[in-house]
């Protein structure tokens, strides 16, 4: 049953989203064109918008991208395209910027938003991944549980959504608590 | 029972079928997927309890999926084209990418065949329906306190963009926090809300909460939250109420925490492999359910 469905779906189309959509700003209109050809040719589903009143930051032409593929469209565009900045059409302008430590006896946890990361107090070996609910986490926890903090694949690197943005600000942390309890 | 989400593997196809234990894995369609983080520690859960209440085991719909979407997309699709012909009593969606316009396609697939299947998210597929505007009529979501305060915000698109205020105290929270998401449609009729206390929500109000045993080292353990959807799927498809299933998974998971006596490096196969013990302790007093 699935095999023959998927012949006629060999090409499946992409479907659009609709509310958890994002918006990147550029100073430029030039910039906010180019980046719609970049993002285009590298498989994203963005389209030219006008951004709303309270957002326009320079210029009257904004990117819509699927806000879940944040980290992805950044790594997109990093050195080919400059913008000002990704926000989404809702809620907070600003990304979620709050890390809590839980410390254990021999391991320590950072949360970052959904995401939780622990590692190994004496080895600095990550050891879990917890939280989040994209596609990517199942994947990243098995590129980084069993790795060194400093070794660690990024997750900003690696994954392509929010969860991950946030698995990456777990894991800054984390690098953070490490070095400083190295040095002392 | 129909358990669909994807996998961490990136050449894997959509995958059908049903799903049975091999060793430490889980066989699929000639498909074997380690028991890890994930729609497959669901499952793992899901099969645990089925195989002690002699029920059918799950059906599984998958696809590889490494956060292209591409794999959530051939689910969503598959799903939508199918849902008449698969006919489940219960459907529970898991680890997808949130994709606002297939998941309304999907609900409206699902509402249109009778009788409806019990509708059950979490993970992404629970980001999801709250950003499509179909939370209430999911019958049940297995959010933590941050994925409540995301339930609970009008405005959130995803956890990472909850407001501050909300996230920096959910967990003192979570009481209020189930207030505010019924009053914002963003809750399923029945919650389970997971962390230090678990609260049962029914219609808007806590008819349940379990706190014993406290094993914080149970936060750190990837995939504890996954087994108890899978446990909450399984409970539903034997005929309970989505209260007195997400209730009972709550304390199975806690029993079985206690009994694995986990260190936050411990594996959540470790936590699985205790269930069936916990099963022939305390189903029975806690449920009624007196197989064995």
């Amino acid at each position: 049953m699935v095999l023959s469905w998927l012949k006629n779906k060999a090409v499946a189309a992409r479907a659009g989203t609709a509310d958890a959509r994002g918006l990147i700003i550029f100073a430029t209109v030039e910039e906010a064109m180019h980046a719609e050809k970049v993002l285009k040719k590298a498989g994203f589903d963005c389209k030219l918008v006008a951004p709303p009143p309270g957002m326009r930051k320079g210029c009257d032409l904004a990117l819509e991208i699927d806000l879940v593929e944040q980290t992805a469209v950044a790594r997109a565009l990093t050195g080919r395209v400059s913008y000002m900045g990704i926000y989404p059409f809702k809620g907070e302008i600003e990304l979620l910027q709050v890390e809590k430590v839980t410390w254990f006896t021999g391991h320590v946890m950072v949360k970052a938003g959904n995401m939780k990361l622990v590692f190994d107090r004496k080895t600095g070996v990550i050891v879990n991944i917890s939280g989040g609910g994209c596609p990517d986490i199942p994947y990243l926890y098995t590129r980084l549980v069993g790795t060194h903090l400093e070794a660690a694949p990024r997750p900003r690197d690696e994954g392509r959504t929010l969860c991950a943005l946030m698995l990456d600000r777990a894991l800054e942390k984390a690098l953070e608590i490490w070095k400083e309890a190295a040095s002392t | 029972m129909l358990i669909a989400g994807t996998v961490p593997v990136t050449d894997m196809p959509l995958t059908f079928g049903r799903v049975e234990r091999e060793g430490k894995n889980l066989r699929v369609d000639g498909y074997s997927l380690p028991c890890t983080q994930g729609t497959m520690a669901m499952v793992s859960a899901a099969l645990a309890t089925t195989s002690y209440l002699g029920l059918e085991p799950p059906r599984v719909l998958l696809a590889g999926d490494i956060g292209t979407g591409k794999g959530s997309r051939l689910i969503y699709q598959y799903l939508i084209e199918h849902i008449e012909e698969l006919a489940p009593r219960v459907l529970a969606l898991h680890y997808c990418l949130p994709i606002v316009t297939l998941m309304q396609k999907l609900y409206t697939a699902v509402e249109k065949y009778h009788p409806r299947a019990v509708l059950i998210a979490d993970a992404g597929s629970m980001y999801a329906a709250k950003a499509a505007g179909v939370a209430p009529h999911f019958d049940i979501f297995t959010p933590d306190p941050s994925e409540i305060a995301f339930l609970a915000d009008p405005e959130a698109v995803h956890p990472a963009y909850i407001s501050r205020h909300l996230f920096e105290d959910a967990f003192a929270r979570v009481p209020d926090l189930i207030k505010r998401a019924y009053a914002n449609g963003g809750a399923a009729k029945c919650l389970l809300v997971k962390g230090a206390v678990d609260y049962i929500v029914k219609d808007g109000v806590i008819v349940d909460e379990i706190k014993e045993p406290d094993i914080p080292q149970m936060e750190c353990i990837g995939g504890t939250g996954d087994t108890i959807t899978g446990m909450v799927t399984a409970f539903a498809y034997a005929g309970l109420d989505p209260d007195q299933a997400a209730s009972i998974s709550a304390k199975a998971n806690r029993a079985a925490g206690r009994r694995a006596n986990p260190t936050p490096a411990t594996s959540v196969a470790e936590i699985i492999d205790q269930l069936p013990g916990i099963f022939r302790e305390s189903l029975c007093s806690w449920s009624g359910i007196c197989t064995r």
